[in-house]
């Protein structure tokens, strides 16, 4: 029997607010463990909840991008649970009224279009960082109150290609509207998975388990192919599936199991009496939508029309440093295409060979926009501007200095002039033309390089091979 | 409801790691009853099956949101002025997972 899998996630993202969700201590991701608390995140008596006004606006941005009706009025709830991670004794969350309800995002597979429903966007604070080690644990309060927005899909999902696509288009919204830095690898993007099998045809849904803390799309995807593997074969040998969570063993390629759910944990959720309902006027709510930055989509699109082809434009779009140079390469009048190859091959290159990141090329995009011109303007080939290039990146020198000291002039494509190079060549070099002629086409290839030497480098190599076949033809 | 008696008291304190002499039960328990008797008299009320608990006691809502201006944090000394053992700047206790 054959067994279709039904797969929901639930997303947790640290917006990247100046101060936290309900006191203003720093948000800064601080290296210097309990540095970035105040009173009121370590629950002292009598501290108040004080509603941040960004992550309010960011968690109405990221709502808008995923299709959802924003409610108007904040209601906040408490979750009731006992854990060192949590000195208040409770999460402050929005279990009632959502911020965000009943919306979808797209994505893309085999060519077409699959629309993915979201039950839920809610804000919360976030725990605290515990580590565990073998027979202690440490806590560090930075991390308690951070501002979170929790979306959670509807289980409309049945592969693991398709969940780390919907999780690779949740990132791509929280990073381009400015809410997130979405970094998986840096927990700043959380993903649980629950996953559950049914024969083909069945409605009702099977037992579902949950995979917690999946830090990577690529661990998304292997973790629910294996899961799908496990619990297929459990039902084939006539097995129950236990409702349980488990956990990714990356090493192993396998999920392994956490812990075994007896019954629902009751977290007795009650209204947050600290905090009145709060009401959002329309111009606070449209507001923050018409000053959403531009999103992913938005830009594809965009980066598309300007004559990018659909691979290059998710490789510059995948990081929004690089898209921000991108676009600011186009004010030099360059063409669009042109920016991004010298993008994505030559400064990634040198990107990797220094070990920086884009951010700290320090090199303005507008420069690089205008050496892509010289092409043109100038009859450089794509070789002679990707040296100026680099000698600018190397001396920090301007473009005019660079050509200068590198003796780069412009390069040779006068009819007449080729064709005196061609001609001294091919009557210097009788055999290579008999070499020809006999079909070893290396032959041209030496006659090329004989050409390109008598006009010191300046003749447009494709010229010059043009006029050698011809002039071959002829003799 | 549940009925709170003494060895609901003790359950609850171990679940919660609180060591509870005889006498703080007792008060507990005595405070439970006047509680209890108290929502026994709720119950008295005719048609309140009808409401919805309020959180607060008359509709009140604000339009009240903090700017996001961080402001300066408790030094790392007052915050662990009060934990028992400290490791390297964290908080230091047993481990909690298994």
């Amino acid at each position: 029997m054959n067994f279709e899998a039904v797969i929901g996630l639930e997303i947790h993202v640290e917006m990247k607010t100046r101060s936290k969700m309900f006191s203003a201590s720093p948000n800064s991701f601080s290296r210097k463990p309990n540095s970035e608390v105040t009173v009121f995140d370590m629950a002292f008596p009598g501290t108040m909840p004080r509603l941040n006004k960004e992550a309010v606006r960011m968690a109405i941005r990221v709502a808008n991008a995923l299709h959802m009706k924003i409610d108007h009025e904040l209601h906040f709830d408490r979750k009731n649970y006992f854990y060192p991670d949590l000195p208040k004794g409770f999460q402050i969350t929005q279990q009632r009224r959502p911020i965000g309800s009943d919306g979808y995002l797209e994505i893309r597979k085999n060519g077409a279009k699959k629309k993915i429903g979201i039950e839920r966007i809610h804000m919360e604070e976030d725990t605290c960082k515990q580590t565990h080690f073998v027979d202690y644990t440490l806590l560090d309060y930075n991390r308690a109150g951070v501002p979170l927005v929790e979306i959670v899909s509807r289980p409309e999902m049945h592969d693991g290609y398709e969940a780390m696509k919907y999780v690779e288009a949740i990132r791509n919204i929280v990073v381009y509207s400015g809410t997130s830095d979405g970094k998986m690898e840096e927990g700043s993007l959380r993903c649980d998975v629950n996953i559950s099998l049914r024969p083909f045809g069945q409605k009702e849904f099977g037992t579902k388990v949950e995979i917690k803390n999946l830090n990577s799309l690529k661990n998304i995807q292997e973790a629910i192919e294996f899961e799908r593997e496990r619990q297929s074969a459990l039902l084939l040998k006539g097995e129950k599936i236990r409702q349980e969570t488990r956990r990714y063993d990356e090493s192993r390629g396998e999920t392994v199991l956490m812990r075994v759910k007896t019954d629902a944990v009751d977290y007795k959720y009650f209204p947050e009496p600290n905090i009145v309902p709060v009401k959002l006027s329309d111009e606070f709510v449209e507001d923050a939508i018409a000053t959403c930055p531009e999103l992913y989509d938005s830009k594809f699109e965009r980066y598309l029309a300007l004559g990018l082809a659909e691979k290059d434009a998710e490789i510059i779009l995948s990081s929004p440093d690089m898209a921000a140079y991108f676009e600011g390469t186009l004010p030099s009048g360059c063409e669009a295409k042109e920016a991004a190859n010298f993008l994505i091959t030559e400064i990634n290159s040198y990107l990797n060979k220094k070990g920086i990141a884009i951010g700290e090329l320090g090199f303005d995009p507008l420069e690089l926009g205008k050496i892509t011109l010289l092409g043109k303007k100038e009859k450089l080939t794509h070789r002679q501007c990707a040296d100026i290039l680099f000698k600018c990146l190397d001396d920090h020198c301007s473009i005019d200095v660079a050509k200068k000291e590198l003796h780069i002039e412009a390069m040779v494509d006068d009819e007449g002039a080729i064709l005196s190079f061609v001609t001294a060549a091919l009557d210097a070099n009788p055999q290579s033309i008999a070499d020809y002629k006999a079909g070893k086409e290396r032959a041209i290839s030496y006659l090329v390089g004989q050409v390109m030497k008598l006009s010191k480098g300046k003749a447009k190599p494709s010229a010059v091979m043009a006029k050698l076949r011809e002039e071959l033809a002829k003799r | 409801m549940k009925k709170v008696n003494r060895d609901v008291l003790i359950d609850a304190s171990t679940r919660l790691l609180f060591s509870m002499k005889g006498e703080e039960l007792d008060t507990l328990l005595e405070e439970f009853s006047i509680l209890t008797k108290q929502m026994e008299m709720m119950k008295e009320v005719r048609g309140i099956e009808k409401f919805e608990p309020m959180t607060f006691p008359f509709d009140v809502s604000n339009s009240y949101l903090r700017d996001d201006v961080p402001a300066e944090p408790l030094s790392e000394e007052d915050v662990l002025k009060n934990a028992g053992n400290v490791k390297d700047g964290e908080i230091k206790l047993p481990k909690v997972v298994g």
